[in-house]
């Protein structure tokens, strides 16, 4: 039999202490931009009732949530994503807010997908802004602009966010008069890019030609803003050319940011269709074969909850982001134990109060705890990477041993504390 | 310059792949020596190809593993990963359906408790399940999939069907058409973005032999 205890489950990972240090200077990178920019951190709870991510536009499904049930047999999720808690925040508790409120996070989230190492963990650290009650181009471009400089700032060098507009799809599906589940159908294919599948389809309704050849050629409408410039002239319903306009608008501001080189564009993004209501992003960077992060404006959600506010947001996967910067051979400093203190029962009562102001000092002290001579102590500060062994002898007299240059000195408390 | 790694299914598929890159100019004959090695380089393009099972060829695309594969439609369907899938190779045409006894002709919505075996498990689930509305029970088999109704292991059969022979030599007949099938070249969602201008490049030339 399978001894469970010693396993974790599928998509639940261990997170050791090299991966730890530099997950959170990753997330302390990011928060302090998040911060620059006016953005307050707020920390939903990690589980909230199913109904609150149940909603219609919602865009986690039901089977990728992890249920279970209070005493009252009411349906408890562990929380599949953060903006959904936030936007019932918004509607529930900000009632008279000033518009726009500027509320960023970082937590796990838990969402029950195929279990694959690494790339989709069932359990994963997100960390994201959201940007309520501006409903503007500029609105949208300072949220594109705050994750490409959350993304420099982590220390990944070469990445791309592509820019969409759902609206651009929904202009043109309305135009064809297609019922839903052919627009569905139409939907996925989009999203595969399969031209064969799209080809099929439009030709088996009778959809006009300039309609059609837009439709036809939606897989290859991706790359830089010319892409825009190419499908405006043949784009027909006001939805569709609106939705153009504000991609252009929003890359224009971008400019102005001084971000352009980061920034492409795929008229086929069509994902979550039913949950964003208008521009729609995502981050991609070498060696990673999934979205970095991946956000857009979702007018629609926190009416859910009974308020009728806009919003824009994005969610950076921080796990993703750390295996990107692994590939990118990107180096965080790590920190290290500067002294090592070992003392006779004589000199117990000095050994704390010297590692007290060593420690306040800012230098990172370890105690020896173990019991053996002074050669063990020097063996065990050299396999630990331990670069000073302080000895406290008595409440005068001690010993400083430099490790690098195996260099002995005797000298007193005073003298030690003076220096330092 | 990152190489750009393409995956291949094992097999005919892989030497018909590999003809069609000769074919737009890039080297691979290092791949038709019969040897025992999965890499093989094009130093000069920096081009990688990779010989994989063909129902890994989704998964180390989806990954990001390989930029590129080439892959059947079939398998592209039973593994369900998110992939863009951009050109009909049409090689290796097909046809996925379900095929049974010729008595089953025209009763097969009236029978009650289908078993079906087939190595397809999704794309049957898929047919019965979603598109027809109806329960089945759904039988795994790795091979020779023929003889389950023969034997009396299933009702019927999911299965690609070419020239229709090995049905007819065990007695089966079509049933019902699933799908066309034939192989695709698929390629990573983000290799389609970061590597926009040489994956493109690669594709349209692939097209325009086609």
């Amino acid at each position: 039999m399978l001894k469970w205890k010693l396993h974790t489950p599928e998509g639940v990972q261990d997170i050791l202490e090299k991966d730890c240090i530099i997950k959170r200077e990753i997330e302390e990178r990011i928060a302090s931009i998040f911060q620059s920019y006016g953005y307050y951190e707020i920390q939903p709870p990690t589980f909230e009732f199913y109904d609150v991510f149940a909603g219609e536009s919602g865009l986690i499904e039901q089977e990728t949530m992890f249920k279970f049930f209070d005493r009252q047999g009411r349906i408890l999720v562990l929380r599949p994503d953060i903006t959904t808690p936030i936007a019932r925040i918004i509607a529930t508790k900000y009632k008279n807010l000033k518009p726009p409120v500027r509320l960023c996070y970082i937590g796990n989230a838990f969402r029950y997908d195929e279990p694959y190492q690494g790339a989709k963990l069932r359990e994963f650290t997100q960390a994201g802004i959201e940007l309520i009650g501006a409903n503007t181009p500029e609105a949208d471009a300072e949220v594109i602009a705050l994750t490409i400089n959350a993304l420099l700032a982590s220390g990944l060098k070469a990445f791309q966010i592509e820019i969409g507009q759902v609206e651009f799809f929904k202009g043109l599906m309305e135009q064809t008069g297609l019922n839903e589940d052919a627009v569905e159908k139409m939907r996925v294919l989009i999203d595969n890019k399969d031209a064969l599948g799209i080809e099929e389809l439009v030709c088996s309704y009778s959809i006009p030609d300039n309609l059609k050849d837009i439709i036809l050629s939606l897989p290859s409408l991706f790359g830089d803003i010319g892409v825009i410039d190419k499908v405006e002239r043949n784009t027909s319903n006001a939805k569709s050319l609106n939705a153009l306009q504000n991609i252009r608008k929003v890359y224009n501001i971008l400019v102005d940011y001084g971000l352009e080189k980061y920034i492409s564009v795929d008229l086929a993004m069509v994902q979550s269709i039913n949950y964003y209501t208008g521009i729609i992003f995502k981050g991609f960077t070498h060696g990673l074969g999934f979205p970095l992060c991946s956000g857009g404006r979702y007018d629609g959600l926190i009416n859910e909850f009974g308020n009728n506010i806009s919003a824009m947001g994005v969610a950076i996967g921080i796990n993703r982001l750390m295996s990107a910067l692994e590939g990118q051979q990107v180096a965080f400093k790590s920190w290290k134990i500067d002294s090592l203190i070992y003392y006779l029962d004589s000199g117990r009562r000095r050994a704390f109060e010297i590692a007290d102001e060593l420690r306040s000092q800012g230098l990172i002290i370890e105690m020896y705890l173990g019991t053996g001579n002074p050669e063990d102590v020097g063996a065990y500060a050299k396999q630990k990477g331990i670069d000073g062994i302080i000895t406290v002898y008595d409440e005068e007299n001690i010993e400083l041993y430099n490790l690098l240059t195996d260099e002995k000195v005797k000298t007193t408390v005073k003298a030690l504390l003076k220096d330092s | 310059m990152k190489d750009i790694t393409i995956a291949l299914a094992k097999g005919r598929l892989a030497e018909f792949s590999i003809d069609i890159f000769e074919q737009i100019g890039f080297t691979c004959s290092e791949m038709k020596e019969k040897s025992r090695k999965l890499i093989f380089k094009d130093e000069e393009h920096k081009l990688r190809f990779i010989l994989v099972k063909a129902s890994d060829v989704p998964t180390y695309v989806e990954y990001g593993a390989a930029d590129i594969g080439i892959v059947g439609k079939d398998t592209l369907l039973e593994e369900g990963r998110n992939l863009y899938e951009m050109v009909n190779l049409k090689c290796g045409a097909c046809k996925m359906v379900v095929a049974g006894l010729a008595t089953l002709q025209g009763k097969l919505d009236s029978l009650n408790n289908k078993r079906i075996a087939t190595k397809y498990v999704r794309i049957a689930k898929d047919y019965f399940q979603i598109k027809k509305g109806q329960t089945i029970e759904v039988i795994k088999l790795n091979g020779s999939v023929e003889l389950a109704p023969l034997v009396g292991l299933s009702e019927v059969i999911v299965d690609i069907v070419e020239s229709g022979k090995t049905l007819k030599e065990n007695g089966l007949v079509v049933l019902e058409e699933i799908c066309d099938i034939s192989a695709r070249l698929v390629v990573n969602r983000v290799s389609m973005k970061m590597e926009r201008k040489r994956i493109m490049d690669i594709v349209e030339k692939i097209k325009e032999r086609i």
